[in-house]
Formats: C-alpha cells, sequence, structure tokens
C-alpha cells in the first residue's frame, strides 16, 4: 500500500507498506523531508511495525514520538504528517 | 555578535572544483565536511562541476517515486543519492550552478536549522539581486524570485561541522526534465512542459550574463559580505581526492547507497 501526504510547507511524506493480518508490515518511510539523525528513518518506520492498521492518526502520531529521542530533529515533516501518509495508504 | 562579523571570523577558501564523476562530489562533501569539523581544513566554500548529467536525489527519497530509471538510463543520466535531506534535482553539466558551504558549528550556533538556511544562503540572494534579479529566500529550503524558483538548498550538520549547498537553475531543459523526474502525476504533455517552465525561474531567462560570470559574481560577493580580505583561492589536496574516491568506491558510487531506499 502507498499513501503520501504534503505538508503545509510543501514537503512530501510517503509511506509505503503492507497490512497483513489488521497489522502494518513493510514499512518504508520517504520524502523531500529533512531529517537529523538520519539514522532515526529507521526508528520512525520501525514504530509502526506491526501496529494494527485501523489505529487512528492521533495514536500513529503518538507511536512515532514516543520512538525518537529528544537528539532528533524532524523539519518540514512530523509524526502527525507520517501517520496522514500511512492512514492514506491504508484508507 | 552581528551576522557579518559571524562569518569574518574565519579565513575562507574558495575551490573552484574540476569536474568529476557525479557520485564523487557527494563523496566530496563528507570528506570536506570532516576536515572542517576536524580542524584540519578552515571553512570553505566549494562550487561543484561535472562530467555528466545526474539526478540528485534527496537522502529520505525513494528512486522510484522520484525517477523514470528507464529514461535516466536512455538519456545517459546517472542518478546519485545526497548526503542531505530535500528533493529531487535534474542537472545538466552547463545548466546547474552548485556550491557548497562547510563551516564550524559555531557559524550557526544559537539560530534554528531555519533560520539557518536563509542565514547561509543571504550572500546568494544578494548576488541576485545586485543582477536586477527580484530574489528572495522561501522558508524552509527554496531559493525563489518574483519569476520562480531558482534553486534548492539542503544541509546536514555532522562531524562537528555544516555541510549546506545549494543547486540552482541556470537553464532548464524542462522537456528533458520531465522526462526523467516523476513529478507528481504529471504526464508529459506540452501543458506539463509548460507548466514546469513557469514554476522555474532558471537565471539565463532573468540575467543576460553567461554562467561563469554569474559564479564570478557570487564569488566576489561572498568576498566583500563575508570575508576580511577576499576568499583564499585553494584546491582539494590529493589525500582529500584520494579519501573522496575511496568514499566513492565504498559508499556513494554503490547500489546499497543510491537504492538504499528503492
Amino acid at each position: 500500500m502507498h499513501g503520501e501526504y504534503k505538508t503545509r510547507g510543501g514537503k512530501l511524506v510517503v509511506a509505503d507498506f503492507e497490512v497483513r493480518d489488521g497489522r502494518l508490515t513493510g514499512v518504508r518511510v520517504s520524502g523531500d523531508f529533512f531529517l537529523e539523525p538520519p539514522e532515526a528513518l529507521s526508528t520512525i518506520a520501525g514504530s509502526l511495525e506491526g501496529v494494527p492498521a485501523d489505529l487512528s492518526e492521533e495514536a500513529l502520531a503518538e507511536r512515532i514520538r514516543g520512538s525518537l529521542g529528544d537528539e532528533v530533529e524532524m523539519i518540514g515533516f512530523s509524526p502527525e504528517a507520517v501517520a496522514r501518509a500511512v492512514k492514506r495508504g491504508v484508507e | 555578535m552581528s551576522a557579518g562579523e559571524r562569518w569574518k571570523k574565519y579565513e575562507w577558501r574558495l575551490i573552484r572544483g574540476e569536474p568529476v564523476d557525479p557520485p564523487v562530489n557527494v563523496a566530496l562533501d563528507e570528506v570536506l565536511v570532516r576536515r572542517v569539523g576536524s580542524g584540519e581544513r578552515p571553512p570553505t566554500l566549494r562550487f561543484w562541476e561535472r562530467y555528466r548529467p545526474e539526478v540528485v536525489i534527496g537522502r529520505f527519497q525513494s528512486v522510484s517515486n522520484e525517477v523514470d530509471e528507464e529514461a535516466a538510463r536512455r538519456e545517459g543520466v546517472d542518478i546519485i543519492r545526497r548526503t542531505t535531506g530535500g528533493g529531487a534535482m535534474f542537472s545538466e553539466p552547463e545548466n546547474i550552478i552548485t556550491y557548497s558551504v562547510y563551516a564550524p558549528l559555531e557559524l550557526v550556533s544559537g539560530m534554528s536549522t531555519v533560520d539557518s538556511y536563509a542565514f547561509l544562503d543571504r550572500w546568494v540572494i544578494e548576488t541576485f539581486r545586485s543582477l536586477g534579479i527580484e530574489a528572495y529566500y522561501e522558508p524552509i529550503n527554496d531559493i525563489s524570485s518574483t519569476n520562480g524558483k531558482i534553486g534548492g538548498a539542503a544541509q546536514a550538520r555532522r562531524h562537528g561541522a555544516v555541510l549546506h549547498h545549494a543547486m540552482l537553475s541556470y537553464e532548464m531543459d524542462a522537456a528533458k526534465m520531465l522526462r526523467v523526474l516523476r513529478i507528481g502525476q504529471e504526464k508529459i504533455s506540452d501543458k506539463a512542459i509548460k507548466s514546469a517552465e513557469k514554476r522555474v525561474g532558471p537565471l539565463k531567462r532573468q540575467t543576460q550574463l553567461p554562467r561563469e560570470e554569474i559564479k564570478e559574481r557570487m564569488i566576489e560577493t561572498f568576498s566583500r559580505m563575508h570575508t576580511e580580505s577576499g576568499l583564499v583561492e585553494d584546491s582539494l589536496s590529493p589525500e582529500e581526492m584520494a579519501e573522496a574516491e575511496e568514499l566513492t568506491r565504498t559508499i556513494y558510487g554503490t547500489r546499497e547507497w543510491i537504492y538504499s531506499i528503492p
């Protein structure tokens, strides 16, 4: 499944994944945003792995936020933007 | 400390950049930002030149979402991945001006990332205004003008230094760009080509100056705004070039890196 969300600032967030037994799997997040440190991208994707696909956007965003340390800087996107891209893919 | 004083603390070096294979430019960014971070090299402004056309995609972009790989192969366009985030740019050697600024973190200390983008490109906006182009910064990272977008910047703070680079459109072959880049869901129609041409305001459409002359004006403006006695002409050391070639072989030129997000 494939979902895209363009943030108000114009950055694109893309989520590609599969849903197996009602859960997200093989999650990949990509886009033209900025993220420091870059390795945090796999933390973001990893925080969505195995998560029920029918979780609300807010709950998905909370999952992502909770997985990231204080040192992570998301520029031009947010946990909410990733959650919205995922939800668009699910729907 | 005023903005001018922040820059003028350093003896800035200038590397005019010989043409290299596309991924070597990405490797050079890592080599030089490391060296500036460790104090082995003074803060530096480097211009990129390349042998072949390329699509440079952002660190977090998916190749297949951004590039028509079959078309890229057909057109002889290399696909490379930057170390920084941001969007894809199509670049032909004579159509793009690319530069990197390597500076100690101190230059942007206390500034938010978003503010530092505009701060690090102020000299570029100033150059364009002096050429009569109504250029302005469009946060986060776009260098724009009343006649369309000119280019985009990307930044990373790594290895104790800041790497800030930008690609500026000098001339644009919109039809070729649309064949190679997947821009939204647009089809390659005359309408799409016209609309791409309208959104982008390449420098050649806005000034009579040749590309090399614009580069010179940029160098002059940087020297005047940010240095006490001008940029110091410099070149890559053999060690720096050797390191970049090694990083190209092991990382930036490999399929694993370029297709890290397929």
